[in-house]
């Protein structure tokens, strides 16, 4: 079992450089113009130097890249990581990923425990009663709600719920602005509000989170029914289903058998789907004015800040490389067959 | 494509195209979800060619009228009657105006021009190219196709709104930028599906048989091979188109896709966001009901395809 951890955790290591090398070329390869970016089209030619200088664009490539890993002893680079100064804001954007991370950690994990909560029973339910009622409405709902723009949904969620009937406050944010919100501890606010027992802070920023994570819910758990209804299925159809009926089991006990062996692959979808709402994190973010790292890097690329895309890049790659190594570990708790 | 090389081929395609014909006219009598996704693709290729020629005003210059509100429900038969009968001095606005004073139906049916044919690129090169390299890939197992497999990997990995974000950003927002994206993002999916499935049909006996005859490996995966591993690439491609669709809108929605006046969903949701402060609701929630009809129309037609295939 330690074996097979440590080699996950081998392969994910070497992902995340292979990541970390390739971002650093790409952006640089694109025909942008960084430089220009910060100074403005009028600038004098010598302050366009200047700056270029400054942000070390002047240098080789290669020297950049020996500098971003901190090789050259000028700065601490990846290598003693450091992600490096944004050049908008001048931050270190180590700092700035530490609290706009967070944010986004929480509402992806609430929305995604949500989907799946109903989305299990509901996939469950209508694999066992196939062209049941259940089973029908969740085909529907699959094929609706399979692929939507959230960034729409949100607003009309946003219409609906807090400006037509009031039962959510507008989007401004994650906490009721007239609150002192929590000390930050862990950066969750839902978290740290009740480490330090604050429960209006607490209710607050739920009421606050409830229109993003419906949103995210409304629009990815209608495939995760899709798929849980499949792996159910298919553990039905199985052969050891087959041979414990002819067994003369009762139903009850077949259905148990088959549970376990459909909820095992159902657990892979965790790992699919963090990362799939970390990408609508960004157009919900956007949508519900939250600073998280969707909002982050939308801002980081459209400044052609390039230590900030990188240092973006690679954490939301590091929270989901880390998501997918823990479920890969469970899975394999589960799954003796995996450990090799 | 193989060439023809007589007459009675040509005829005998000419049959097939036409059994194709009778039988999606028959499917869709009786399959009320393929007929809606049929009307859905065809009705936003149709917009996609000549929409911005329908539109009753120009998507990229104001009216004088702004904010103002769609005609209720209730009025519009009458409206598009006065409409066509020419008794009208200016045509409705349909779906209202926005904040510029921008007609709101017009730019919406204007829009599929560049979502529909951006979403529509992307989706068919990463398709090309993706069956291309799975085929490859599937069918001669070597280091260089391995590494290849391997870079697809690396590729899927990324975090797929931000790479796009960056690609198009700092490459220049220009359609071509978008399509490239999309293609970057969506290849990879299509090589691992040929792949695989490639790699199963490898193992069936017609491949051994052609093999044993003596025929080229190359013309074995071309013309026997491939148009036996093409299923779940058609799937996933229906699939991807509706993806596609909301990525590209999805660009613009945060400022990173087509520019302003061009008429876009995801621009026109972005900009009717802002108008939610004054109360008017039309900006927004017409261009966005336009993608997600298309979107369910494309996923009822991969879904169709699926069943037909299974």
């Amino acid at each position: 079992m330690w074996r097979y951890v440590l080699l996950r955790l081998g392969v994910a290591v070497l992902q995340l450089a292979a990541l970390a090398v390739v971002v650093f070329f790409l952006i640089r390869l694109l025909p942008a113009d960084p430089v220009a970016r910060l100074v403005g089209l009028n600038a004098s030619p010598e302050a366009y130097a200047q700056s270029e200088r400054a942000l070390g664009l002047d240098r080789p490539l290669i020297q950049q890249f020996a500098a971003y890993l901190g090789l050259s002893a000028a700065a601490p680079g990846l290598l003693q990581g450091e992600l490096g100064r944004s050049w908008v804001t001048g931050e270190p954007v180590a700092a700035e990923l530490g609290r706009a991370l967070p944010l986004t950690i929480e509402v992806v994990s609430l929305a995604l425990l949500a989907s799946l909560l109903i989305a299990i029973p509901v996939g469950l339910v209508s694999a066992a009663k196939p062209k049941g009622g259940v089973d029908r409405a969740a085909f529907v709902w699959g094929l609706f709600a399979g692929a939507q723009p959230d960034y729409w949904w949100g607003l009309l969620f946003i219409l609906l719920f807090a400006f037509t009937l009031g039962l959510a406050p507008a989007p401004l944010g994650r906490v009721d602005p007239l609150l002192v919100p929590p000390d930050s501890i862990t950066g969750l606010i839902l978290m740290d509000s009740l480490l330090q027992g604050r429960f209006d802070v607490f209710l607050s920023a739920l009421h606050y989170l409830a229109l993003p994570v419906l949103t995210m819910v409304f629009t990815v758990s209608g495939a995760i029914v899709k798929m849980v209804r499949q792996n159910t299925a298919r553990a039905l159809q199985s052969e050891y289903v087959l041979y414990a009926r002819a067994c003369g089991l009762p139903e009850r006990r077949v259905a148990r058998y088959a549970l376990r062996a459909a909820l095992t692959p159902t657990l892979t979808l965790i790992g699919i789907f963090f990362s799939v709402l970390l990408s609508a994190a960004v157009t919900v973010e956007r949508v519900f004015s939250l600073n998280g790292v969707g909002q982050y890097s939308v801002r980081s690329i459209l400044d052609f800040d390039y230590p900030a895309i990188q240092g973006a890049v690679l954490a939301v790659a590091m929270v989901a490389l880390l998501v997918y190594l823990l479920v890969d570990i469970v899975h394999a708790l589960l799954d003796p067959r995996l450990r090799g | 494509m193989v060439s023809t090389r007589s007459g009675a081929s040509v005829s005998s395609r000419l049959t097939a195209v036409r059994s194709v014909a009778v039988y999606v006219g028959q499917r869709a009598r009786h399959d009320g979800l393929f007929l809606f996704g049929l009307l859905v693709a065809l009705t936003v290729l149709f917009l996609a060619l000549f929409g911005e020629l329908l539109a009753p005003y120009d998507p990229r210059e104001a009216t004088a009228n702004v904010g103002m509100p769609p005609p209720p429900l209730k009025d519009w038969p009458q409206l598009a009657y006065r409409a066509l009968t020419g008794q009208l001095d200016a045509a409705p606005h349909w779906f209202g105006t926005d904040f510029y004073g921008l007609d709101v139906f017009s730019r919406v049916i204007s829009a599929p021009r560049t979502d529909v044919s951006i979403a529509l690129g992307g989706a068919l090169v990463s398709l090309l190219l993706g069956t291309g390299l799975g085929l490859v890939a599937g069918f001669y197992r070597n280091w260089a196709t391995g590494l290849l497999v391997r870079a697809s990997d690396v590729l899927q990995s990324f975090p797929v709104f931000i790479t796009a974000m960056v690609l198009v950003a700092l490459s220049g927002r220009h359609t071509g930028n978008i399509v490239l994206a999309l293609c970057l993002v969506y290849t990879p999916i299509f090589l691992r599906l040929t792949r695989a499935e490639v790699m199963g049909q490898a193992r069936h006996g017609y491949v051994e048989a052609a093999r044993a005859a003596g025929v080229r490996p190359w013309i074995i995966a071309w013309r026997h091979v491939l148009p036996n591993s093409l299923v779940p690439a058609l799937i996933q491609l229906s699939v991807t188109i509706g993806f596609a669709i909301i990525l590209t809108a999805g660009l613009s929605f945060v400022g990173a896709g087509v520019q302003p006046p061009t008429p876009e969903w995801g621009l026109m949701i972005s900009q009717g966001a802002g108008d939610l402060n004054y109360g008017w609701w039309w900006p927004s929630v017409f261009p966005g009901l336009a993608i997600s009809i298309t979107v369910l129309g494309f996923a009822a037609l991969g879904h169709v395809l699926e069943e037909a295939f299974r």
